[in-house]
């Protein structure tokens, strides 16, 4: 589903770059984790996959397409759904409004479907007074359930997840984990997360580690 | 259409920031708006002056062409003689029916000696050099008019009928005069009364019926400084066929000149050009006097100018102020303008957003503004109103403008009107309306139109400006760095 092929990043020279010549694939259904001491630019790396930022070198291949040529901002509409550590929630907003407004930008196929959304921030166990109220007053994990929820709402098949688990304590980092495998499994994405985590990379199929500006798959 | 979906979860959700917007929004549209009713009653207020002052055009004779037919014919053995030759009637009614000439006045001035009364005699009158009471030039002045309603003095205030009644149309072809008061009073003569006159070279006498008696409230300054005929106290008015009468049969259907009132100022040299290819022009002259109008143009010109710049000085101060006010609130929302980059959003959309935010806030402000613009109207209208009022009482003041033209007449406001009806012969004058028409500066449909209008320029220009942040910015650097 996702290649990194030959892909390098530097900010100002190529000197100091954060790593180079990385080829990596991703497959729908799977779930990856990508760890690494704090510095060594596996968010950076994130980045690149989320579309938010353009490799120095090499290029990365959506369903054999570069989504270069795709363009990053259709690539980030149609193929990609990202996960922030801080959530990155429309504060303004009800958590239902926040998924209805992540489907319509996305055009997604359920757009304007109120119940839909309703669903989905069900099944991650948001209760129905929890939905209507402004983001804002929900707590640390909650929040990122309805990040999660937005997630799945959008029809993305690429699921890009960054420290989603940074902010929330023991037993919500294991349900989040466990809502991203089910992403994977169960609805057939292609998940990647970046974690300094052990623990969560452990619940992930597969383990990428970035070290010494080399990533190398760990077992 | 999900930008106008947010834009509105924005605005309700916000609404202390809502709220402050439509504050500064409403104080711009309320700072544009009474801009654009300065410069809409500066309209009014010109069009309104410009119709309040006049114009006008009088027919007299060649003045210049008889000095310069007197000074051929003289020669070293006879004195030469300045021959004016008298306005036809005939003549003035062809002038009377072009366009933008809305009506015209005769006037025909003659002298005579009091026979059956005592004329007023003034102190001074005897100091001055062929001052006497009674002279060979006469001691009264006959001013012959088509109506004295019509007749400067009378129309200005100067001179009020106090007992009968004016001269009219209806007179001609009649004796009928209208006498002062002090004249009056002094040889004891009310209305219904005959007097008699005999004129002031050769021999005749006529039977006059006073039908009404004026005041001239300048007379007992004027008495004292105006010698014989020239006190307003000895002058009596009636119809120029009857002044035509006394100077003798050669005057009949002339008059010494006639006063066209123009409608539209602005015409008035097209109606002289078409005047003076109905005249004999070697003998006769169309004079025209708009300078009042001019007056009136340059100064309404400045004050349009002024607001003018006024509404393009708010509205650019506007923009500014808005532009800054929306590039803090661009700033402020880095982090949403972020979110929705990385989710796939457009830039346009985004910017599109604040537009729309910008638009509701707008309709909120511009009804705040034309609420508060009604107050604003009324007290500009005040303000205007009494401005007005002044320029038209400072130009008919008499004694307002320049000096008193020989023949002893005050100048200003009664320049303004001589020549018509009452004035001297020759002397010509622009024409003032009595009417003063109510000054309109109240909020219309179109004010607001154009509020709009200006409104949504500015937020556009602002948006614009403020939305070269949302252009650049980099999703990574805001949600990830």
């Amino acid at each position: 589903m996702l290649e990194v092929k030959d892909v390098g990043y530097w900010y100002t020279h190529q000197d100091d770059s954060l790593f180079e010549h990385v080829n990596l694939s991703f497959e729908a259904g799977q779930s990856y984790a990508i760890v690494g001491q704090s510095g060594a630019g596996k968010t950076t790396f994130l980045s690149l996959l989320a579309g938010l930022d353009k490799p120095k070198a090499g290029q990365i291949l959506y369903d054999d397409r570069n989504i270069s040529e795709i363009g990053l901002t259709n690539y980030r509409k149609n193929d990609v759904s990202i996960v922030f550590q801080s959530y990155n929630l429309f504060t303004y907003m009800s958590a239902i409004d926040n998924l209805l407004t992540a489907m319509a930008i996305t055009g997604s196929k359920h757009t304007g479907d109120k119940k839909y959304a309703i669903d989905m921030l069900h099944k991650l166990g948001l209760a129905h007074v929890q939905m209507q109220k402004n983001v804002q007053k929900l707590s640390g994990g909650q929040q990122q359930r309805v990040a999660i929820a937005r997630t799945m709402a959008c029809d993305a098949n690429l699921v890009v997840a960054d420290e989603p688990t940074g902010n929330l304590d023991e037993d919500n980092t294991i349900e989040v984990v466990d809502l991203f495998q089910k992403i994977a499994h169960e609805q057939g994405k292609c998940v990647i997360i970046v974690t300094h985590e052990a623990a969560v990379a452990q619940m992930c199929d597969h383990t990428y580690k970035l070290e010494k500006h080399v990533f190398s798959e760990s077992v | 259409m999900n930008f106008i979906r947010r834009a509105w979860l924005s605005l309700t959700a916000k609404k202390g920031r809502s709220i402050l917007l439509i504050l500064v929004t409403s104080a711009i549209m309320l700072f544009v708006l009474a801009g654009l009713l300065i410069r809409n009653a500066a309209d009014t207020a010109t069009a309104n002056a410009k119709a309040s002052v006049g114009a006008s055009l009088t027919l007299s004779a060649n003045r210049s062409q008889a000095f310069k037919e007197m000074k051929k014919s003289s020669s070293s053995s006879s004195r030469p003689t300045l021959k004016m030759s008298s306005v036809k009637l005939s003549d003035v009614k062809k002038i009377a029916k072009l366009a933008n000439v809305s009506s015209y006045d005769v006037t025909s001035s003659t002298t005579v000696n009091a026979k059956s009364f005592d004329a007023i005699s003034t102190s001074s009158s005897s100091n001055m050099p062929g001052g006497s009471s009674s002279n060979s030039s006469g001691d009264i002045t006959v001013t012959g008019v088509t109506s004295t309603s019509e007749s400067s003095s009378f129309d200005d205030g100067t001179y009020k009928i106090t007992k009968g009644r004016g001269i009219t149309s209806a007179d001609e072809n009649t004796n009928h005069v209208v006498i002062e008061s002090e004249l009056a009073k002094e040889d004891n003569l009310s209305v219904g009364d005959t007097i008699t006159v005999k004129k002031s070279s050769g021999s005749g006498t006529y039977k006059l019926k006073i039908v009404g008696i004026y005041k001239a409230s300048s007379s007992s300054e004027a008495s004292s400084a105006m010698p014989g005929q020239s006190d307003p106290s000895n002058t009596i008015y009636t119809s120029y066929t009857f002044a035509n009468t006394i100077k003798g049969s050669k005057y009949a259907n002339t008059a010494d000149s006639a006063t066209f009132t123009v409608s539209n100022p602005s015409k008035i040299k097209s109606v002289k050009s078409a005047g003076n290819k109905l005249i004999n022009t070697k003998k006769y002259s169309l004079s025209t006097d708009d300078s009042n109008y001019e007056t009136v143009k340059a100064s309404m010109k400045n004050i349009k100018s002024f607001a003018d710049k006024i509404v393009w000085l708010v509205a650019i101060a506007g923009t500014i102020i808005l532009a800054l006010i929306v590039i803090l609130m661009v700033r402020e929302r880095r982090h949403e303008i972020g979110i929705l980059l990385s989710l796939g959003e457009s830039r346009w959309k985004i910017v599109a957003q604040f537009f729309t935010e910008l638009v509701a806030i707008l309709i909120v402000s511009l009804a705040v503004a034309g609420i508060g613009g009604k107050f604003v109207g009324n007290k500009l209208a005040q303000e205007l109103q009494s401005q007005e009022t002044t320029t038209s009482t400072s130009m008919s003041a008499p004694g307002g403008q320049g000096g008193s033209m020989s023949g002893g007449r005050p100048s200003g406001g009664a320049t303004v009107t001589a020549g018509k009806s009452g004035g001297t012969p020759g002397m010509m004058g622009g024409r003032q309306s009595s009417s003063q028409e109510q000054l309109d500066v109240s909020v219309t449909a179109l004010t607001m139109v154009e509020l709009g209008g200006f409104g949504l320029a500015i937020i556009f220009l602002s948006t614009m400006i403020a939305s070269f942040g949302i252009l650049r910015l980099e999703p990574k650097k805001v949600l990830i760095e």
